[in-house]
């Protein structure tokens, strides 16, 4: 399947997670997400690992910024500012929603990037190429970080210093950051150096869509009708 | 005739009141191979990224005088104006990728460049197939070796079928024969079809073969461009570490205990082997360079060694500490003070940081930002940030890349000064380097095993 399409698939399955009101239905389209990039990539568990943290993250906190429901599940205390701490079967309902739909949609971000090729999808574009090319280069943030992360890692063990702790690894953001920005100015320049932002573009012609690729653009509008009527 | 013109070039960087440049003038005819060699920090990439625009429309700074590219002034036009005329191949091939495939990759310039849409394509396939690399064309960047990758980066420059190709350290992450390879085909490119090829190396050897004239900056200034056996000749009287054949370490101590042993090692990386079966005595006193191609496993061995990695089959066996200087080191700082940085390892005892700092030439430095060394000093720091724990074992991976034949050859005496203290494994290309600081030599072929000890 053409890059378009895919993305066009995956859209759709993001605006179906958005419109759906069953948290059953959310909770399938999480399922059938999370199949999808683990069977994608070996390294799909570093995306997996965070969305599943903030997702629950988000379980935990709602029923206590939430009020909502009449069937409390455990009351607490009463908080200056706050308020009465209490938890009820409909904020948990709540919870549960809101933390499926943030991993639905991390997960439809962590297919695309494991799952689609991006360079197939920036010679697809017609328009808005230079926004494409921005989001297919911050794309790549994530692994690069995670690939850069790990080698600092090695150095600190090279030199006999453990990596442990929130300390330790608090040190490692300051020379992953400048690491970054180092990079995206040797990126900046080669791309200049090759002719970047001179305007007056060509560009490879573009492959012809499949019936595969009709289906899925088909199939995609679809999924959002499903997703306003019976989700 | 003359495709590139520099006329009393001065230019020096936002910060610094040192010039990086001062006054040069030079001309690049067509089809001639001119190689820059100079001390690093001496201003050749300036040099060169003068000739493109990059410098001063991408850094920045005060430039006076003027560089004239095909007849253009480059302070008139910015690089992406100039980029075809102009093309680049940098030291690090993976900073300078931007598409995923191998053929879009090649392709990138051509678009930016405006060539008809029509032509594209098969631009990129006589690019790729004029580098042996047509196979090459539908895979993922990243799949790719780094005499690969840099190939395809060359491919890139030279679809768009520029008057002057300029290659800054091409050849910095190669073994020798992809190296040899590498400039081989930039040099025949010049010569068949008559562009000019401008090219920085820290390893003189190989690219001395290629050169028609040689430029040697320093301190910001051509000190001397002459024909390239002129030019030799002004080497061995002026620059002798750029020339000399290293001598072998003489006066060896006899090897004392063994500090690290590997028996049968075996490692794969995701079911591909890396090493297998391998065997390796490391022993107090005796220093042991590991040669071989690109891919032989080098680094595997080396990181089971230092302990990074513990074998999947066979055995390691270590006495005391071992550390390990990685590749790029440099960029491995934390810490705000150099002092502080050294001084991590050694539980902050900062009159043991100072004593490393003072033993690679660092004292004077303990106060400043490890970012704002130059690329040299950073490894010198690193360095010492490795020493500072008086290791039994220092296992050092490419301490050369980068560092030109004066730096390199300092470090092998200094190596050589403190063997008698542990057993040191240094893994490199640079045959040279091996030659000069090495009791013991081991080299690997494609495979990882031992073809020669």
């Amino acid at each position: 399947m053409s890059p378009g399409p895919a993305l066009a698939l995956l859209g759709a399955v993001v605006a179906a997670a958005l419109l759906a009101t069953h948290t059953a239905s959310l909770a399938v389209i999480v399922v059938v997400l999370t199949v999808v990039a683990v069977r994608a990539a070996r390294h799909a568990w570093v995306y997996v690992a965070g969305i599943a943290f903030s997702a629950a993250t988000i379980f935990v906190i709602t029923p206590f910024v939430e009020t909502l429901g009449s069937h409390p599940i455990w009351t607490g205390p009463i908080v200056p500012v706050v308020g009465e701490l209490d938890v009820t079967r409909e904020e948990l309902w709540s919870g549960a929603h809101g933390a499926l739909r943030f991993a639905a949609v991390g997960l439809a971000f962590a297919v695309y990037a494991l799952v689609l090729d991006h360079d197939r999808l920036l010679e697809g574009t017609r328009f808005a190429r230079r926004f494409v090319l921005t989001v297919v280069l911050a794309t790549r943030l994530a692994p690069t970080l995670d690939r850069d992360a790990r080698a600092l890692a090695e150095a600190m063990r090279a030199r006999g210093i453990e990596v442990r702790g929130v300390r330790t690894r608090t040190r490692l953001l300051s020379p992953l950051l400048a690491g970054s920005l180092e990079r995206a100015l040797n990126l900046a320049e080669a791309m200049e150096a090759r002719g970047y932002g001179r305007g007056a573009t060509t560009r490879l012609p573009r492959a012809s869509w499949s019936n595969a690729d009709r289906a899925a653009v088909a199939f995609a509008a679809a999924v959002v009708a499903l997703g306003v009527l019976w989700l | 005739m003359a495709v590139a013109r520099v006329d009393g070039l001065s230019f020096t960087y936002p910060g610094p009141a040192r010039p990086a440049l001062a006054d040069v003038s030079l001309e690049f005819e067509a089809g001639e191979v001119v190689l820059v060699l100079g001390p690093s920090g001496s201003g050749k990439s300036t040099l060169l990224r003068a000739l493109g625009g990059l410098v001063p429309h991408f850094h920045g700074g005060t430039f006076a005088g003027r560089v004239e590219l095909g007849g253009a002034d480059t302070r008139r036009h910015r690089p992406s104006e100039l980029a075809g005329a102009i093309a680049y191949v940098f030291q690090d091939p993976e900073e300078q990728l931007v598409r995923e495939r191998v053929d879009g990759e090649v392709a990138f310039g051509l678009e930016n460049t405006g060539a008809p849409a029509n032509a594209i394509r098969a631009r990129t396939h006589a690019a790729l197939d004029a580098l042996g690399v047509a196979h090459l064309a539908g895979r993922r960047v990243h799949d790719l070796s780094g005499g690969e990758l840099q190939r395809v980066c060359l491919a890139g420059a030279l679809a768009l079928e520029p008057t002057l190709l300029v290659l800054d350290e091409p050849t910095s992450q190669l073994d020798p024969d992809a190296a040899g390879e590498l400039l081989d085909l930039a040099t025949r490119q010049a010569h068949d079809h008559g562009l000019a090829v401008v090219l920085s190396e820290q390893r003189p050897a190989n690219a001395l073969e290629h050169a028609d004239r040689v430029l040697f900056v320093d301190g910001g200034r051509v000190v001397c461009d002459a024909r390239v056996e002129d030019a030799v000749a002004w080497l061995e009287r002026h620059r002798p570490a750029y020339v000399a054949t290293p001598e072998p370490p003489s006066g060896s101590p006899s090897p004392g205990d063994v500090v690290c042993s590997l028996r049968a090692a075996s490692y794969a990386y995701r079911d591909v082997p890396a090493v297998d079966g391998f065997d390796l005595e490391l022993r107090s006193g005796e220093i042991v360079a590991l040669l071989g191609p690109n891919g032989s496993g080098k680094t595997t061995i080396a990181k089971l060694c230092a302990g990074l990695l513990e074998p999947q089959r066979g055995t390691v066996t270590r006495r005391g500490r071992a550390t390990m200087l990685l590749q790029d080191a440099g960029r491995h700082s934390v810490r705000d003070r150099a002092e502080d940085e050294v001084a991590l390892a050694i539980r902050g005892d900062r009159r043991r940081a100072r004593a490393a700092l003072e033993s690679v030439g660092l004292g004077s430095a303990v106060e400043r930002h490890p970012h704002d060394l130059s690329s040299g000093e950073r490894e010198r720091l690193a360095l010492a940030a490795v020493l500072a724990p008086e290791p039994d074992l220092l296992v050092l991976d490419e301490p050369t890349k980068g560092a030109d034949p004066e730096r390199k050859q300092a470090l092998a005496a200094f190596l050589r000064a403190q063997a008698h203290e542990r057993a040191t494994l240094v893994v490199t290309h640079d045959l040279g380097f091996a030659h000069a600081v090495a009791d013991r030599r081991i080299e690997l072929g494609a495979a990882a095993e031992l073809v020669h000890a």
